[in-house]
């Protein structure tokens, strides 16, 4: 029987680690994944987790370790954030093209100079291209669910990628909920035989050489590129029909739905629409359930999937409003908008759908996006609705004023 | 119809080189080896010891057929090629089979030829070339009581010695004014004259035989000195030519033997001659010229084999150094190249040790600071290195006087130093 | 495949002229000790004082066997030696004539030629020297016990003539054999197309580029994984110094403190040679390379090269071993330990890998660079296993060549004034006493417990 217990996000990640059994675990201690690492660890020395525990050196050597693994045939879980994530890039960068289905959890972070240990999504955001499939989690619950999924997902012939399963640092990994813990069998029974090197192996049995140099000025080696470039894309384009379909073989088992792609809140009637992502949105479904109340025709999309970007997913939802105010938690330094923002108007031109949409930022270094913040984002989001132009983005905590009362300690 | 890959005919030293230097490369192409003899492959040269029983027949092959399964060798025994027809690949057997090749080797050796002397022909008399010969002298040997040889080649000599320990009297006669003229001067041939002489052993030189008569299972050799001499048994050992008479035909060039270039290739697409048949250059002078001696059969069959089978390690032939080794009665000779080159003039510097009581002698011939030729009895000397020092044409000018004074050490590490 | 037999090496620079290998020899064939009877005849240069030997060579396409018409001669294929049947031989002294080394010569007191028998298989001249100018090399043990087994690189790589890392792949995968996952990071090694190019690969067994920086992470995933599913499956990287000491050397040092199953092989060429030259945290003080030029201010690399091979002595590493493949044997005896060792941890080996086109010597003296490297000090060959604590010299240098004896053959050098010369010579002195510090007679033990 699934048993209920309450907990932070960092040991919902765990737990969902737990139930999905991989063969081997790496950890590399960082705020605030730290107790990521160690409900891991706990969890291998309880005999819970019944995998390789590869306590290593740093983060480089964290996902090196799992990709080689993974080119044996193992299941794998690590989940690092920030200064880790960044430092792991190189290989962090490799593991799609290779096709592992690796999943990390990232617990987000904003990222240094100056010198911050505290939530935000600038790391994750920043490696947006790298090839991963990004998803967001709204709640513990969700993080514990996504991470099952994420291995379904990752290991689907069809798609054949690492899965990112961020949550928010501090507001996730240290909040505590309720979360229920689904039954061992079930899980299993989800998730089916692991597939993880059935397409490159390092076996004796099945000797091959895995990524010789492929390239050079013309001719069969830069076409292979090519080939090698396009499956990954292809295998990118997979996941949403996969991810989707993963979401309702999760319904099945668990009896908790989640919106694979993206969410639609209050959408129905609306005017305009505020775009969230991440636990952000419930502190935005707040403040849309006040406006309401008070009269706007204001809706919410929720981002869940980033990569693969939910394009189509979108176009139902654009159609409903004529404006949108979106708030990222980090920040696109060469266009001086938000990550999220800026997708969203890759989007519209794709979609022929050209609304006014205004770019907040907010919730950097740690700092919560309040119900109040929210306000502000759907009053600005309507000023746009009626007309007026914003060139620059809102920077929702520039003007928060007292020290400590809206931080939240390390 | 037999088709081979490479066809060697022979299968003595030549024969054999050829075929290890073919293996080396090509372990799958079919190799048939032919030979006139009924036996499996032996060397002409063992034969005098068979005759004196110092070894027994059964004891003298080179490849037993074990050898010769090992190496996947078609060995035909008893089969003597008649003809060769080039432009069909093919030769025609004296069974009237006819072979098949891609590549042949022709090593068909010499055979001793007769002098024209009256009577030599009807008389019963013996050659030695052949085992059969060889054994067939042996069991003559074993009741005859007196011999007559004709010819103090090496051949000639051995067989008397190896008679003469067999228990028969030996009278030698030579038309030439010493023994073994072709390697040994007059003061080495003078000392294995003497030796022989000890030995019992009647040497004639300088004697021409005028006719030869038989009856009653004696000859009797008559001189142009006047002189006769009698014995049961009469060998004739005064020459042998290249065995290549079924070449008729064939449009191969041929001279004294069978005419190579440095690579054993004849006139003729896809044949190769090596050994004792072959006529290929000579080291001195260059000129082309059968140059018959054991250790020269077996470089030129190597060298044959290698060319046939495309082995890219291939040196060609540097040309043919007259050699040979001698064992007399417990005594050792040796000569490398021109030992006559001492009454040559010119750049010629000769240095000499003739110790006629000891039966030692040691002559070392120089041109231009170089050793052209180096011949010994009972010296100890190494053959093999003085044979090299000649071949690589190795200048001696730094170290000529401590060359002279002690050879043998000198020519050890001149080895050491250069090839070694 | 054919054979490969052990032959008699002779250092003249060590023979004294003693002739006890002489007289050995002749008290072993014929009970007395008259020289007559000794197959081995040293010479000695009167004017120069020098030593030389003539002794038969057990060649291996003899000239003397086919010159033999009585078929006394033959090469025994089991043990290579060049035999004499003297119940065949007819003393016609033909061999003697067709033998060019002076191996096979007459003995005028038993009117018989003799040669070398190699006293079956345990030469007494050997023996008898006591200045170690005669020694039985059985390098060719290497060649038969490993020669059967199949050559897992192939043939037609596009290494640089003379390339050092394509000897070293060709005997260690001949030895470690296909039940094996390699693994080289960019460098050289992949650069000839060892882990392939444009879909094809060049070896025969697993083969991958890790990231120059996590080869051994990447191998200590693999490693784990077939550990977990019961599956003895060999980890072997082969990386550069740049992807070991420089950007590799923290995962490298993870994986050796946590005692990751692998035999990791650090193929030193002093340098980014894979690049264009480039200098590397063990290229040596002096060197040239493109990023160390010398020019009217710079003089080469003006830092000492790091001591990778005593670093990884202080990592929990179960062997640590430098090697250099002059010394085949050695390195052989080292994989051996190394397969071993690495069943429990980490074995290191640190390959000292001249390169021509780098370093700027001739492809040819790849070889003879090696044995100065090691014959200077500037490379010593030691070994290091967990147990002993300590470290062996596996090829002691007693009277070292002054370094200038190695530096003079490569071109990276050539720039180097006295001084500079100077300071590597104290430099290799000093090394060499740092490692003795480790020795069994040292007064140092690496004791891994004690970090």
């Amino acid at each position: 029987m699934a048993r209920t217990i309450v907990c932070d996000g960092n040991e919902a990640a765990a737990w969902g680690v737990a139930l999905s059994r991989p063969d081997m675990v790496a950890v590399y201690p960082i705020t605030p994944q730290s107790s990521l690492a160690e409900y891991i660890s706990q969890f291998v020395a309880d005999g819970i987790i019944q995998a390789d525990l590869m306590d290593v050196e740093g983060e480089h050597s964290v996902l090196s370790v799992l990709q080689g693994a993974c080119l044996a045939g193992a299941r794998t879980f690590t989940a690092t954030c920030g200064q880790g994530l960044a430092f792991m890039f190189e290989p962090y960068f490799r593991t799609p093209p290779l096709r592992l289905p690796i999943v990390m959890s990232i617990v987000t972070r904003d990222g240094i100079t100056p010198q911050c240990v505290w939530g935000g999504q600038q790391d994750a955001m920043t490696v947006r291209e790298a090839g991963w499939v990004h998803m967001y989690c709204e709640n513990n619950q969700e993080i514990l669910d996504t991470v099952i999924m994420a291995y379904r997902i990752a290991e689907h012939r069809d798609v054949m990628l690492p899965v990112n399963v961020n949550h928010d640092g501090n507001y996730l990994s240290y909040g505590v909920e309720k979360v229920e813990i689904p039954d061992q069998e079930e899980v299993d029974a989800f998730l089916g035989e692991k597939n993880t090197n059935w397409h490159a192996a390092l076996d004796p049995d099945r000797p091959m050489g895995v990524d010789p140099l492929t390239g050079g000025a013309g001719g069969l080696g830069p076409a292979l590129f090519v080939r090698y470039r396009k499956g990954l894309c292809k295998g990118m384009q997979n996941a949403l029909g996969v991810i989707t379909e993963v979401h309702k073989e999760w319904e099945k088992t668990s009896g908790r739905s989640y919106a694979p792609l993206i969410e639609e809140y209050r959408l129905e009637d609306a005017d305009y629409a505020i775009m969230t992502i991440g636990s952000m949105t419930g502190a935005g479904k707040d403040a849309v359930d006040a406006a309401r109340e008070a009269g706007e025709r204001i809706g919410l999309v929720k981002i869940k999937t980033f990569r693969p970007f939910p394009l189509q997913a979108l176009r139902e939802a654009l159609r409903k409003v004529k404006a949108v105010g979106v708030v990222d938690r980090s920040v696109s330094f060469g266009w001086n908008f938000g990550p999220v923002y800026q997708e969203l108007l890759s989007a519209m031109y794709f979609l022929n759908r050209h609304i006014p949409a205004v770019s907040f930022i907010g919730g950097l270094a740690g700092a919560d996006i309040t119900v109040d913040h929210f306000n502000r984002v759907i009053e600005t989001t309507a000023m746009a609705l009626h007309g007026e132009v914003f060139s620059e983005p809102v920077w929702l905590n520039e003007n928060d004023q007292s020290p400590g009362s809206d931080r939240v300690s390390q | 119809m037999s088709h081979s890959n490479y066809l060697i005919i022979g299968s003595s030293h030549a024969a054999l080189s050829a075929l290890e230097a073919i293996r080396i490369q090509d372990t799958e192409g079919s190799i048939t080896l032919v030979t006139q003899e009924d036996t499996l492959p032996y060397s002409p040269t063992i034969l005098p010891y068979v005759i004196s029983g110092q070894i027994d027949p059964e004891q003298i092959f080179l490849r037993d057929a074990e050898a010769l399964d090992r190496h996947r060798v078609t060995f035909k025994k008893g089969a003597r090629v008649v003809a060769v027809d080039p432009a069909n690949h093919s030769v025609s057997m004296d069974s009237g089979e006819t072979l098949k090749y891609e590549k042949m080797l022709l090593a068909t050796g010499a055979e001793p030829t007769l002098p024209p002397i009256p009577g030599v022909k009807d008389a019963s008399c013996h050659v030695l070339r052949t085992l059969g010969d060889a054994v067939r002298l042996q069991s003559i040997a074993q009741k005859a009581k007196s011999a007559i040889i004709l010819g103090a080649g090496l051949i000639g000599m051995h067989a008397a010695e190896n008679l003469a320990k067999a228990g028969v009297q030996i009278a030698i006669v030579e038309a030439l004014p010493r023994v073994l003229p072709g390697y040994f001067d007059e003061q080495a041939a003078g000392l294995v004259q003497q030796v022989f002489t000890e030995h019992g052993i009647k040497i004639l030189t300088g004697s021409t035989v005028t006719h030869v008569t038989a009856s009653n299972g004696t000859c009797t050799v008559s001189l142009e000195s006047g002189g006769e001499l009698s014995g049961d048994l009469l060998l004739v050992a005064t020459g042998v030519r290249a065995r290549m008479d079924y070449l008729a035909g064939s449009g191969i060039d041929i001279g004294e033997g069978i005419v190579v270039d440095d690579t054993m290739r004849t006139s003729s697409r896809d044949i190769w001659a090596a050994g004792d048949v072959a006529e290929a250059r000579s080291f001195f002078g260059g000129k082309k010229r059968v140059n018959a001696n054991l250790p020269n059969a077996v470089e030129q069959g190597r060298i044959a084999g290698m060319d046939m089978v495309g082995d890219s390690a291939l040196k060609p032939f540097t040309g043919g150094i007259a050699r040979n080794a001698y064992h007399f009665f417990g005594h050792r000779a040796f000569s490398v190249g021109l030992v006559g080159r001492a009454e040559s003039a010119g750049g010629i510097e000769v240095d000499q040790v003739f110790l006629p009581s000891s039966v030692q002698y040691q002559k070392m011939v120089f041109e231009d600071d170089r050793l052209v030729a180096v011949s010994g009895v009972n010296t100890m000397l190494d053959p093999g290195i003085m044979y090299e020092l000649v071949r690589q044409r190795v200048d001696l000018s730094e170290v000529k006087a401590r060359f002279a004074a002690g050879p043998l050490q000198m020519g050890r590490i001149l080895m050491s130093k250069i090839w070694g | 495949m054919g054979k490969s037999y052990p032959t008699i090496a002779f250092y003249p620079d060590r023979c004294d002229g003693c002739n006890q290998c002489v007289e050995a020899c002749a008290e072993f064939h014929s009970g007395t000790r008259n020289p007559a009877h000794s197959r081995i005849k040293v010479s000695q240069d009167g004017e120069e004082g020098a030593f030389f030997l003539a002794l038969c060579r057990q060649c291996g396409e003899p000239r003397c066997v086919p010159s033999c018409p009585a078929g006394a001669l033959k090469k025994d294929i089991d043990t290579g030696v060049v035999s004499l049947d003297e119940s065949k031989c007819v003393s016609c002294q033909l061999c003697t004539l067709a033998c060019p080394y002076g191996g096979i010569t007459y003995n005028p007191i038993t009117h018989q030629v003799m040669k070398c028998d190699f006293c079956d298989g345990d030469p007494v001249c050997v023996k008898a020297c006591p200045r170690g100018a005669l020694e039985l090399k059985t390098g060719s043990d290497i060649y038969n016990g490993w020669g059967d087994l199949e050559d897992l690189f192939v043939p037609g790589i596009s290494a640089c003539q003379g390339c050092n890392s394509e000897l070293l792949i060709r005997h260690t995968l001949r030895r470690i054999g296909p039940n094996t996952v390699v693994a080289t990071p960019p460098g050289c090694i992949p650069g000839v197309g060892a882990v392939g190019f444009n879909g094809v690969t060049a070896t025969k067994t697993p083969i991958f580029h890790p990231l120059l920086t996590n080869t051994a992470a990447m191998l200590a995933g693999i490693r784990r994984y077939y550990n977990r599913i019961g599956r003895d499956v060999t980890m072997l990287a082969f990386a550069g110094d740049g992807g070991t000491a420089d950007v590799g050397f923290q995962s490298l040092s993870g994986a050796a403190e946590r005692g990751e199953q692998m035999i990791y092989i650090c193929v030193d060429n002093e340098g980014y040679m894979n690049t264009g030259v480039q200098r590397s945290s063990t290229t040596p003080y002096g060197a040239w390379t493109s990023t160390t030029p010398v020019g009217t201010v710079l003089r080469g690399k003006s830092r000492d090269a790091k001591p990778m091979a005593l670093l990884m002595v202080m990592h929990n590493c179960e062997y640590v071993a430098t090697a250099c493949m002059t010394f085949m044997e050695d390195y052989y005896a080292k994989l051996e330990k190394a397969v071993e060792a690495a069943k429990r941890g980490m074995a290191y080996i640190h390959v000292f890998s001249p390169c021509p086109t780098g370093w700027r010597f001739p492809p040819s003296k790849l070889i003879e660079v090696g044995r100065k490297a090691v014959e200077t000090n500037m490379v010593p060959l030691w070994e290091y296993e967990a147990e002993a604590r300590c470290i062996d010299f596996t090829h002691p240098v007693e009277d070292p060549l002054p370094v200038k004896a190695y530096l003079s053959l490569i071109g990276k050098y050539n720039h180097l004034d006295e001084e500079q010369v100077a300071h590597i010579q104290r430099k290799t002195d000093e090394r060499i006493e740092t490692l003795k510090k480790f020795t069994r007679e040292g007064d140092v033990k690496p004791i891994q417990d004690a970090a």
